[in-house]
């Protein structure tokens, strides 16, 4: 049995092959970024989308947690070329009053995840996003495999 | 509807053995509690009879969530230092936690994450109380937050077998979970945490917070705040992943919660930021 890893909201992880790195989801979304050579990875559960005021807990917002992972990785040895990510959560409330911008805020968490991506030129490889469900994931560090639990159901993607 | 689920949750409620039991010295602090001609000398000497609660009560008088700085080694020293409501407060906590820890497995929930929830629920509606200069019910929604979930302990082995058809009926109906819950067994968890409650001798306003936190405009007027209260902190507790289970987020946020309680969306916002903070305070409580 691999070490399992559990990642916190608002926190970030990284080990290596064959650590299993887990998280629970809800709107908050979960980072998975693998380096297929090194066996090498890492997770950021991010809860919010932007930072507004910098320097403070850098973990909780996706614009600046991910830059924060992939700065981890790279020390620990990966190689941006490497690297690939799957992201996983951004679930939203059910029904939510048309006043509730809060409802709004898997949606939002989804966008600027893939915009951080983009801009750090990582591809997503694989999306388990939206909805109602809560996500259980676990990211297999051996493969780089994620396994998504959500509703009772369980999913595996292989692509890295 | 499944008649054969619902008769057998019928044949539970009815039967008070089959509900979960409480220390009765709970519900009778908690009672105490609110009535005036009571003096705090009448609680501590009601508290001390149990000895081994006693015990676990002044382990979290000194816990880090609690504490106020100096040792406190006994319950009169307890309601001297703490006050009355936030002793009652940690009465429920020890007396509570053996039956919302253990595994809620038809809501796929592990040991412990009911618990959890309950407490981080407890604490962010506590928080809104406050910050709304709601002092004096911030104790009520304390309280309604720890256990606002307790139905499901009992409901779970039903909803275990039923969850094919009560997720189906929430996509095909479009309708909340709690409500296909209803639709198919003939009861939803909050309805039977309501039974429980009353098994348990709680007062009304704990009452409706069972009952209603899924629906808070349906509460008693006179005490749609607290339930709105404890409405909203559930909501966003679980969008924060807390104690999510295979209900998820089919769940709603009521307009007229957040109108009753007056929370802006800036505010509603900062208190989803704050859910990492909620989960290191209720650490030493877990």
């Amino acid at each position: 049995m691999s070490e399992i890893i559990t990642v916190g909201v608002a926190q970030i992880r990284h080990s290596s092959s064959p650590a299993i790195l887990r998280t629970i989801l809800g709107s908050c979304v979960g980072i998975c970024i693998y380096d297929r050579v090194k066996k090498i990875g890492g997770m950021a559960h991010i809860l919010l989308p932007h930072n507004l005021k910098r320097g403070q807990s850098q973990e909780k917002y996706a614009d600046t947690a991910i830059p924060l992972l992939v700065n981890e990785l790279t020390k620990a040895g990966a190689k941006i070329e490497n690297l690939s990510a799957k992201i996983a959560g951004g679930a939203s409330m059910f029904k939510f009053g048309t006043n509730v911008m809060l409802g709004q805020i898997g949606e939002r968490n989804i966008e600027q995840t893939k915009l951080e991506l983009e801009k750090l030129k990582i591809s997503v490889v694989v999306e388990d996003l939206g909805g109602n469900f809560g996500r259980v994931i676990d990211f297999y560090l051996e493969d780089g495999r994620m396994k998504v639990k959500a509703g009772g159901q369980e999913k595996i993607y292989y692509k890295v | 509807m499944d008649q054969n689920i619902k008769q057998r949750i019928d044949t539970v409620i009815a039967n008070l053995d089959q509900l979960p039991n409480l220390p009765e010295v709970a519900s009778k602090v908690i009672n105490m509690v609110s009535n005036p001609d009571i003096s705090f000398k009448q609680v501590a000497q009601e508290i001390v009879k149990n000895q081994a609660m006693t015990t676990n009560i002044l382990k979290l008088c000194n816990s880090a969530y609690f504490s106020k700085g100096n040792e406190i080694t006994s319950i009169d020293r307890a309601i001297v230092t703490l006050g009355l409501k936030e002793v009652k407060d940690i009465v429920l906590l020890v007396a509570a936690k053996p039956v919302l820890e253990k595994p809620v497995v038809g809501y796929d929930l592990g040991q412990g994450d009911l618990w959890k929830q309950g407490l981080s629920v407890a604490t962010m509606s506590r928080d809104i109380a406050l910050n709304k200069k709601k002092k004096d019910i911030a104790d009520v929604v304390f309280t309604g937050g720890i256990i606002h979930n307790v139905g499901k302990v009992v409901i779970a082995l039903y909803v275990q077998q039923a969850f094919k058809k009560i997720l189906e009926t929430v996509q095909t109906q479009n309708i909340p979970f709690h409500q296909a819950e209803k639709e198919i067994m003939g009861y939803n968890h909050q309805e039977v945490g309501e039974k429980i409650l009353e098994k348990w001798n709680f007062p009304p306003v704990l009452r409706s917070i069972v009952r209603f936190y899924q629906e808070p405009e349906n509460a008693p007027p006179e005490h749609r705040l607290e339930v709105s209260i404890v409405h909203i902190a559930n909501a966003i507790c679980l969008m924060g992943g807390i104690g999510i289970g295979n209900d998820g987020l089919y769940h709603e946020i009521k307009d007229a919660a957040i109108k009753k309680t007056g929370l802006t969306q800036g505010e509603l916002e900062n208190l989803y930021a704050r859910v990492p903070d909620i989960l290191n305070q209720i650490r030493d409580l877990q």
